[in-house]
């Protein structure tokens, strides 16, 4: 090894020389063969020291986003209620995106259990490095959406102009959401929606100007937010049928062909929102509907 | 006649070249007429006005044109459109275009790409303004002889003297100089009186020139009936006729040969092209092959042509020149404290690289100041002190000869000091006189004490001046003893003529009668001492018969009625210009170093080889063909011309050799001397070592030197009397004129070369594990690693330091015994450099940077296999709840941030491996044990100030939208240690089996 790495030093290699090509490709050979085991013993340690239920840090992926069905090419809903087609789509992502929530998915006993139809406190299911194993996920049933759980309504209203939007708080593990413990930095119109053991979710027009056209705005769900019982996660391995609340937003008076732009946030002590990120703890949204 | 005189011997003043072996033909025809006509007018004497006029619109106006320069402009677009340049051009426009096209489809995080291109352009646009700014200062040529160019002149037209402009002057016009003026153009004297001119400047000659109208030689540098213009009349008056004007004249032609002289690449520039050819080469192959690759894969064009332009700028060392230049100029720097003054930053490593030095001897090598060297009396040679600072050893002076003849040599002097000149040492004292009698001057002050007050003493009666026909100078003196009423008559001259008039001689105090016996003794120390190159001359003296010439007497200076014969020989002094005392030591280091010492004068042979065996050129036991001729009594024909270690070939020989003859005996003889050389010929001699392969330094002072100083690969001026012209044609100015110096300029610049190769090593290392990011970005589909700017942070930023660090770094080995580099073999960057730092250090630090980010990913929730291709859901803007291997939901901006955290824990481990790679490159044979970790303290504070700076970026709020660095895990810091530790120890064991066998380099 010595002879071979002076042979490959900065001393001069004698590349003409016969058979030398050899001994260097040989020298790589080993050389790569050394760094890789190094490489990926390394790396194996690096998993050992994994949990597997917890990442180690969550620096980035806290505070939650706000995600929301259907998604869009640049935040835009537009469609026409005339035509099936433009909004063909949309629908279409809103009903995969339910399926999960189907009620005879949820029938398994073992799997999944009923934490009630009202706000509750969480439901703490033990520590998440205790033998207890896989935990059991609280239901959530479709028809808490009313119109906009696609039972009746295929087309989400979307039809009538009315959309709906499903959303969710995006999972972090072991993540606990804090109501809002004061009125203070919320909104007024929201201020009537602070409950107990529920985050409130709250939209308004984003521009002043589009003030009075977005029309009432419906939120159905446990408490019309995300009710704390639901939380914490505890992570793919442990909560595999994990079903995340949802909250359904129709925009039922909607002020046609006109663009509008409406922002929805959800609101609680550990929430954050962030200029670079549009999607943490909020979101907003461009409407356009045309009825012509 | 005169003009045909002038007619032949103008030829041999011809340069080769194209330009000239065009002209030549239509010189001749031309020169003719122009001699015939003048011939004419000189019988009218004066040229009528309208002549002029006509002849003015013919010539031109008598100025030297300054060469056609390069356009500003064009210069500095050759900086911007270098090699590396043009790649970063390339790849800022491809940003532009990104930048564009992503714009318009409101991609977020698009300015990336903008910001990205306006650092590039930067960075292209900084550096080249560095490289104008550096080529800008080393200055135009032709200025300087400009200033040499005199104002006015005194011409006589239409038959009356007028003052006129000596822009003005035509071929055939007649104009008179005098003592103070310079001469306003080549000029045949036709009247003179008591003229003498400095032509120093011009062929290196030390000492005045008269000049009368007698041809005397045919060659124009050396016949009497010629002054040239630019140089300067010290006394008496003369009338001539101008012959040439302007660009025509002497010091036209040199000024034309040194501009029409190309400047010669530096070799470190011819090194630093070389490697960057290869960088720009291996960008390019990279960039290309992964366009292709990225195009197969199925990415879109504009995807693949942001990947190429990622790869170069990952691959281009964008800081490589920068450092290059940094670290040149801190060793200008340093040389610039020991007196070399460096104008054109490259030549700092030149020095390093050369192999064969031509030395000028006038004013380099000696002190351009005749001194006495040698005394003879009572039968002994002693030496007396030539030192500059009079701190050598001398002789025994309690001889009562010695004081004799130190009494002729004061008395018969006409040297005087200028007045208010008391607080200088005498040898820095300006004396009005001419050189011999000034060195004696000199010594008798030194050795007597206050001549002035002595010559006082011994009052002068009557004094015969020196002439060429009887070669001898007699004065009469009243002694100093007013009882004794003698006179004392003292003579010097040529020692022949004063022996002849000799009866007796003084042999300690008392006269002897001068028989056979003496008169040989006389011959062997005059031989002896003429073979010492020294101007020999002999003193006498005599007390006159008081009764024969009684106080009184009248003198008469031209019958010359008093005795002029049986005298008493008092002895012979010989006086030499003399080596600088450092000289010889510089000499023996440069041998030690490996570089040879050429001696390439104006002087004549035999001074030029006393001189070249005095400081050691020509070493002790070495023989020319001629002294083994001598000494076998064969025909110089016989002798084996490869038994001669020295030679020493003369102007005139010169002449006749062909290139193939120079080349052979400048490769037979390794101890050469060139004497009698125009400046032509310095020119000569220094392509033919250029053709052997050599690196050649030239060393000069005059005028005549400034063509071959511009040739050589550095030219070296002597600050203190080397001409205007001289330093601007040189790259490197001794401000103390000290040869010596030179050696420190040779240590320096190999010092540079060696810690040049280390840096650049360093620098090249780190642009593996940055184009290694973007491999795996293409074809694993990894989230990217490595951003371009964190790129741009490590080359611009952080790694700057301590690569210009290296530059401190002190030698290894003693590098002034090795011999200097073989620039066709010993480059600067070669494959098995490059290889260990791309394919080993690199290597290992890709690694390094791949177990961080993965780490930082894994602790973040991404585990490596979900890693592999997860590229498109990682990058899709729209997807705000991609699933990590715990289940959590990312919106695309965490994501992202995600990323930026990936760039700088990949960013701290380059840094990391790079404070074990600066560490490895401080020695490249050396264990660094046996080096010092800390002897280089700006090395250590570079490494401290590195990570400073990493903090900085990585923990200064705002840094993420800016620079793309986010404030990372302490514990991520400490991931790529044991690389670090690995590529340590894996280059100490190299080092180690470098060092056991040294024989498998």
């Amino acid at each position: 090894m010595e002879e071979v790495c002076m042979g490959f030093g900065q001393g001069g290699i004698l590349w003409t020389h016969r058979g030398s090509w050899f001994k260097i490709l040989g020298f790589y050979l080993i050389f790569y063969a050394f760094l890789a085991g190094v490489f990926i013993g390394t790396i194996q340690a690096l998993l050992l020291t994994l949990s597997n239920y917890k990442p180690t840090w969550q620096d980035r992926v806290a505070p939650p986003g706000l995600s929301h069905t259907p998604r869009s090419d640049k935040s835009e809903i537009a469609f026409n209620l005339n035509d099936v087609e433009t909004y063909l789509t949309y629908t279409k992502a809103m009903r995969e995106f339910l399926v999960m929530y189907d009620d005879d998915k949820q029938r398994d006993q073992m799997k999944y259990e009923d934490c009630g139809e009202q706000p509750e406190d969480y439901k703490n299911r033990g520590d998440l490095e205790s033998d207890v194993g896989i935990r059991k996920a609280c239901r959530f049933q479709r028809s808490w959406l009313g119109p906009c759980s696609g039972m009746e309504d295929r087309d989400f209203g979307f039809k009538e102009g009315k959309p709906c939007l499903i959303v969710k708080l995006n999972r972090i593990v072991n993540f606990r959401p804090r109501p809002p413990s004061s009125n203070e930095s919320i909104p007024e119109g929201a201020q009537t929606k602070v409950q107990p053991n529920v985050m409130p979710i709250f939209c308004t027009n984003k521009r002043e100007e589009d003030a009075g056209k977005m029309g009432e705005v419906k939120y159905y769900g446990i408490g019309e937010g995300f009710p704390l019982q639901y939380y914490p996660y505890y992570g793919k391995l442990l909560h595999p049928q994990y079903l995340q609340p949802l909250v359904a937003l129709q925009f039922v008076n909607l002020t046609m062909n006109t663009e509008l732009r409406i922002e929805c946030r959800a609101y609680g002590e550990n929430i954050g929102y962030s200029e670079k990120d549009k999607f943490q703890g909020k979101f907003d949204v461009k409407f356009t509907v045309t009825n012509l | 006649m005169s003009s045909l005189c002038l007619q032949d011997s103008y030829d041999m003043f011809e340069m080769n070249g194209e330009v000239d072996v065009k002209m030549k033909k239509k010189k001749k025809i031309k020169k003719k007429d122009r001699l015939e006509g003048m011939k004419k007018e000189m019988d009218i004497v004066s040229l009528t006005s309208s002549k002029a006029a006509e002849v003015l619109e013919r010539d031109g106006p008598n100025e030297l044109l300054p060469p056609k320069g390069t356009p500003e402009y064009v210069k500095f677009a050759r900086q911007l459109a270098g090699g590396l340049q043009c790649l970063m051009w390339v790849a800022a426009v491809i940003c532009f275009i990104a930048f564009g096209i992503e714009f318009s489809r409101g991609t977020l995080g698009c300015f990336d790409d903008l910001y990205l291109a306006i650092t590039l352009i930067t960075v292209v646009v900084v550096t080249g303004c560095f490289g104008y700014y550096q080529e800008f200062k080393s200055t135009n040529i032709i200025a300087s002889f400009k200033n040499l160019v005199p104002q006015q002149a005194l011409v006589i037209r239409d038959g009356q003297k007028n003052q006129i402009n000596a822009m003005d002057l035509v071929v055939g016009d007649l104009v008179e100089i005098k003592g103070g003026d310079r001469v306003p153009a080549d000029i045949r004297i036709i009247f003179a009186q008591g003229c003498k001119v400095d032509n120093s400047s011009l062929t290196g000659e030390s000492e005045p020139q008269s000049k009368t109208p007698e041809c005397t030689h045919e060659n124009p540098l050396e016949t009497k009936n010629i002054a040239f213009f630019s140089t300067t009349c010290l006394e008496g008056v003369a009338t001539g006729t101008v012959i040439n004007t302007g660009d025509r004249t002497i010091i036209g032609r040199i000024a034309s040969l040194a501009s029409g002289v190309g400047n010669e690449k530096t070799p470190i520039a011819i090194e630093i092209e070389h490697f960057v050819d290869i960088i720009a080469g291996l960008a390019i192959f990279f960039g290309f092959t992964f366009f292709v690759v990225a195009m197969f894969i199925g990415y879109a064009f504009l995807e693949a042509m942001i990947f190429f332009m990622a790869i170069v700028v990952a691959y281009v060392p964008e800081g490589l020149l920068a450092t290059v230049t940094v670290c040149l100029s801190l060793t200008a720097k340093r040389l610039a404290r020991k007196n070399c003054v460096v104008k054109n930053l490259e030549a700092v490593e030149t020095l390093g690289s050369t192999s064969v030095i031509c030395s000028d001897k006038t004013g380099t090598l000696t002190q351009n100041r005749m001194t006495v060297a040698h005394l003879w009396f009572d039968n002994v040679i002693h030496a007396a002190d030539t030192t500059e600072d009079q701190s050598g050893q001398s002789f025994d002076q309690s001889s009562e000869t010695w004081r004799s003849l130190a009494r002729v040599a004061g008395l018969c002097n006409r040297a005087i000091f200028k007045p208010n000149q008391e607080s200088l040492p005498i040898p820095r004292r300006i004396v009005v006189g001419d050189a011999s009698e000034t060195a004696l001057l000199k010594f008798t002050e030194l050795a007597i004490g206050n001549m002035m007050e002595y010559r006082e003493r011994f009052k002068k009666v009557v004094e015969v001046p020196f002439n060429s026909t009887n070669k001898f100078q007699l004065s009469v003196h009243e002694l100093e003893d007013p009882m004794d009423l003698r006179y004392l008559l003292v003579m010097k001259g040529a020692p022949e003529r004063i022996l002849e008039r000799c009866s007796t001689i003084l042999i300690k105090g008392q006269e002897m009668p001068l028989d056979e016996q003496w008169r040989e003794a006389f011959q062997t120390a005059y031989m002896d001492l003429g073979s010492l190159g020294e101007r020999v001359l002999g003193f006498c003296h005599i007390y006159l018969n008081e009764n024969e010439f009684p106080r009184g007497y009248k003198f008469d200076s031209d019958e010359m009625n008093f005795t002029t014969s049986g005298l008493c020989f008092a002895g012979l002094i010989s006086m030499i210009d003399p080596p600088r005392a450092t000289v010889p030591d510089a000499v023996m280091k440069c041998r030690t170093a490996g570089i040879r010492v050429v001696m390439v004068t104006g002087d004549h042979p035999i001074t030029a080889r006393a001189i070249a065996a005095n400081v050691g050129i020509i070493t002790e036991g070495s023989e020319t063909v001629e002294d083994i001729a001598t000494r076998k009594h064969i025909p110089v024909e016989q002798v084996n011309r490869r038994d001669a270690r020295a030679c020493v070939i003369s102007g005139g020989q010169l002449k006749d050799m062909s290139s193939e003859e120079l080349d052979e005996a400048l490769r037979s003889h390794p101890e050469m001397v060139f004497a009698r050389t125009s400046p032509q010929q310095k020119l000569i001699i220094v392509e033919s070592c250029q053709r052997l392969g050599s690196i050649v330094a030239v060393t000069g002072d005059g005028v005549n030197d400034s063509p071959a100083l511009k040739k050589a690969d550095i030219g070296i001026a002597m600050g203190i009397a080397g001409s205007d012209a001289a330093k601007n044609a040189a790259d490197m100015i001794l401000l103390d004129d000290n040869f010596a110096s030179i050696v420190t300029g040779v240590e320096q610049g190999r010092l540079i070369f060696d810690n040049l190769k280390k840096s650049i090593a360093y620098t090249l290392t780190k642009n593996i594990p940055e184009l290694t990011p973007y491999l795996i970005y293409i074809t694993v589909s990894v989230p990217l690693p490595l951003g371009c700017i964190t790129i741009l942070m490590i080359e611009l930023a952080t790694d700057i330091f301590p690569s210009v660090s290296l530059a401190y770094e002190k030698a290894e080995s003693d590098i002034m015994h090795l011999k200097p580099r073989n620039p066709r073999k010993d480059r600067l960057v070669n494959e098995s450099l490059a290889a260990y730092s791309y394919f080993q250090i690199g290597a290992i630090q890709s690694f390094a940077g791949f177990t961080d980010y993965f780490t930082a990913m894994a602790q973040e929730g991404w585990y490596p296999l979900l890693c592999v291709g997860l590229r498109s859901h990682w990058e899709n803007v729209h997807l705000q709840d991609l699933q990590d291997s715990y289940g959590q939901e990312w919106t695309y901006a965490q994501r992202l941030y995600q990323q930026y955290t990936c760039y700088t824990v990949f960013f701290i481990s380059i840094e990391i491996c790079q404070i074990a790679d600066v560490l490895i490159r401080k020695t490249r044979r050396l264990s660094i044990f046996q080096q010092g970790f800390f002897r280089n303290k700006v090395l250590v504070s570079a490494i401290v100030f590195q990570l400073l700076l990493g903090n900085l970026l990585c923990y200064c709020p705002g840094m993420p939208n800016i620079f793309n660095f986010m404030p990372i895990r302490g514990q991520w810091w400490f991931v790529p240690i044991p690389y670090g530790i690995l590529i340590f120890v894996y280059d100490e064991i190299r080092k180690l089996g470098v060092r056991r066998h040294p024989g498998s380099k």
